[in-house]
């Protein structure tokens, strides 16, 4: 119940603040399919094959995956810090509802208004370029709803972290920044990569959502992907990220309390 | 049963580790790598506030009033001691008693920019479980009762600081709490919004028989909105007392003598009982203020040989009376560091 009170109230924020500032929300999609569509064919050597416009799309998805992540861990990182700082932070631990639900509803508003955002870019990017997209609804929502649990998990594992070690926030970057270059190059060819280099890469939490979001959208492989082994591995992530980011972070969150740094401005 | 206080503290105590890489250590004068520091931030508080009372709580900058506050709403765990809200404890029923109280921290970001008071409120609202119906006619009261309704479609980022400050009284005011905590809600303000802000803070407690602590540097504010008053120093309450008693209570020790002309005012310094000697020299004529010890009988002996002092040098005594104190002198008095008080006397 709390948790749909709080989605409520951040859906109508999110809405309001969108609308209030739409002309900077357009331009921000219109910078985007522009910056993509300009290295796509900046980056064109003279000859392309017949696969070029599908591998190019399949790029594109990788990095818009990446993007997704970035921003929800970042959502834990950086974003709580910076509500750290402008006292925000304490005012939403004030809520009865406590600060795991409040930043799943923060997450999840966050997530239903960035997936229609990129899918849109993702349509305009795959039309420009005459490349196919499968829209399959059922995988693509269950997978989707994998990811977005697999990066809160390890966005509540970083985020708890910050909420004791602020300089956490800065460091993440990095961890975010990879998480973009992982999504952007996985692809079902890495099974064929040596075992110890594989499992590294499954640990990563967007790895499988990237190769399963690719399977379905790009190779059209439908409700097939419940059956491959990178969906497994996904189950086994979220599983995983989710049970040791809520214990991180409920830890995590004592100790700030203890230490004092909820509202370390 | 119904429990006296709305807040109270028992014997509460927080202590800070702080680490710091190289900086300066101010008794040895080195720079080492690493170093722990114990900061004691509150050392073994206790008070209560009743239901309708107005408690302030001074203290210089880093005193532990902060933490006091925030140790009150459960951003902040005690080390040891207990926090209690309406008879409830803090720790352990942290959820129950969010609902009872508002808090304001100090600074302006407690409310969000992007949005309108209204849509502020809304927002604040569902988050403390205030929702439908009543959050709408309670946002209206609110700002009508602040004084923003005529602000209330305006983007928050536009207005002023004293009515962002409005504004997150209000927002702590959402749930309707019996107990709201204030901290430095005048700070930066002009004298009109602190002015408004006062006068809410009084009607809400004669009318609305909240219970309100408030904490701030401003002794004009303390002393004409409080009933009651706390003093921190580096962690520890040195005087808790009703207003009016606690400047009666230094206003015991202040003298005001005025005579036909200056004495040598060297040999009352040294008297024992006597704490300070400032001369002064305005309409009433020349004569001095003498401050006396707290102790009844180290004060009797002080003014009986200060009189007897200006006898033997031939003064003329036209008037000895009580120095009413105000707030500032007592706050000075009491928070005044070793250094400082031998600074005074020196």
């Amino acid at each position: 119940m709390g948790f749909f009170l709080v989605m409520k109230a951040e859906l109508v924020r999110s809405f309001i603040i969108m609308r209030r500032y739409w002309f900077a929300t357009l331009m921000g999609m219109i910078v985007g399919y522009g910056m993509l569509i300009g290295l796509i064919f900046g980056f064109r050597s003279g000859t392309v094959d017949a696969h070029w416009a599908t591998d190019q799309t399949e790029k594109v998805l990788g990095f818009v995956v990446g993007i997704f992540a970035f921003g929800i861990v970042g959502m834990f990182s950086q974003g709580l810090q910076g509500m750290a700082r402008t006292g925000e932070l304490e005012q939403v631990y004030m809520s009865p509802h406590g600060l795991i639900t409040n930043f799943l509803a923060r997450s999840f508003v966050s997530s239903l208004i960035s997936i229609p955002t990129w899918t849109i870019l993702l349509v305009f990017v795959s039309a420009t370029l005459n490349s196919d997209l499968h829209a399959d609804p059922f995988p693509t929502f269950v997978i989707l709803l994998l990811t977005y649990l697999n990066l809160i998990g390890f966005g509540f594992m970083v985020g708890g972290l910050t909420l004791v070690f602020k300089q956490i926030g800065q460091a993440t970057l990095l961890i975010r920044m990879g998480m973009v270059a992982v999504a952007f190059a996985a692809n079902p060819d890495w099974y064929k990569l040596p075992a110890v280099i594989l499992g590294a890469a499954h640990v990563v939490p967007i790895t499988d959502a990237s190769i399963c979001l690719k399977l379905v959208l790009i190779k059209g492989l439908g409700l097939g992907v419940f059956s491959h082994p990178s969906f497994l591995f996904l189950l086994i992530n979220v599983a995983l990220w989710t049970t040791l980011g809520v214990a991180c972070f409920k830890y995590m969150e004592n100790w700030s309390r203890d230490k004092g740094t909820l509202g370390a401005y | 049963m119904s429990h006296p206080f709305a807040v109270e503290l028992r014997n509460v105590d927080k202590t800070f580790n702080t680490r710091h890489f190289l900086s300066k250590d101010e008794e040895s004068g080195r720079r080492p790598i690493y170093q722990k520091k114990i900061v004691h931030a509150v050392n073994h508080v206790s008070f209560g506030v009743r239901p309708g009372e107005i408690f302030g709580l001074l203290g210089r900058n880093g005193a532990g009033k902060t933490t006091t506050v925030k140790m009150i709403s459960g951003l902040v765990k005690p080390c040891s001691g207990e926090v209690f809200v309406d008879g409830l404890p803090v720790e352990k029923k942290r959820l129950q008693i969010l609902r009872r109280i508002g808090v304001v921290l100090e600074g302006t970001r407690t409310c969000i920019w992007p949005l309108t008071p209204m849509e502020n409120l809304a927002y604040f609202g569902n988050l403390r479980d205030v929702k439908g119906k009543i959050l709408k006619e309670r946002s209206h009261r609110l700002l009508d009762f602040i004084g923003l309704r005529d602000k209330k479609d305006i983007q928050v980022r536009r207005l002023s600081r004293g009515q962002k400050q409005k504004l997150a009284i209000c927002i702590a005011l959402i749930t309707d709490p019996p107990v709201l905590l204030l901290d430095e809600p005048t700070t930066g303000l002009d004298v009109q919004s602190s002015r408004a802000i006062k006068d809410k803070v009084i009607e809400m407690t004669r009318e609305q028989g909240k219970c309100v602590l408030v904490t701030t540097h401003d002794m004009g504010t303390a002393q004409e909105l409080c009933d009651r008053i706390g003093i921190i120093k580096d962690g520890v309450l040195v005087a808790c007392k009703p207003t009016e008693e606690l400047l009666d209570v230094f206003s015991d020790h202040c003298f005001e003598v005025r005579l036909d002309r200056m004495p040598d005012i060297e040999p009352i310094r040294r008297i024992r009982g006597v704490s300070g000697v400032e001369p002064v020299n305005s309409e009433g004529g020349p004569g001095f203020i003498l401050q006396t010890s707290r102790d009844e009988a180290e004060r009797s002996n002080a003014l009986y040989a200060t009189l007897g002092h200006l006898q033997s040098q031939g003064v003329l005594l036209r008037t000895v009376t009580q120095r009413q104190q105000n707030l500032e002198g007592v706050f000075l008095q009491l928070t005044a560091t070793q250094s400082e008080q031998r600074e005074e006397r020196i």
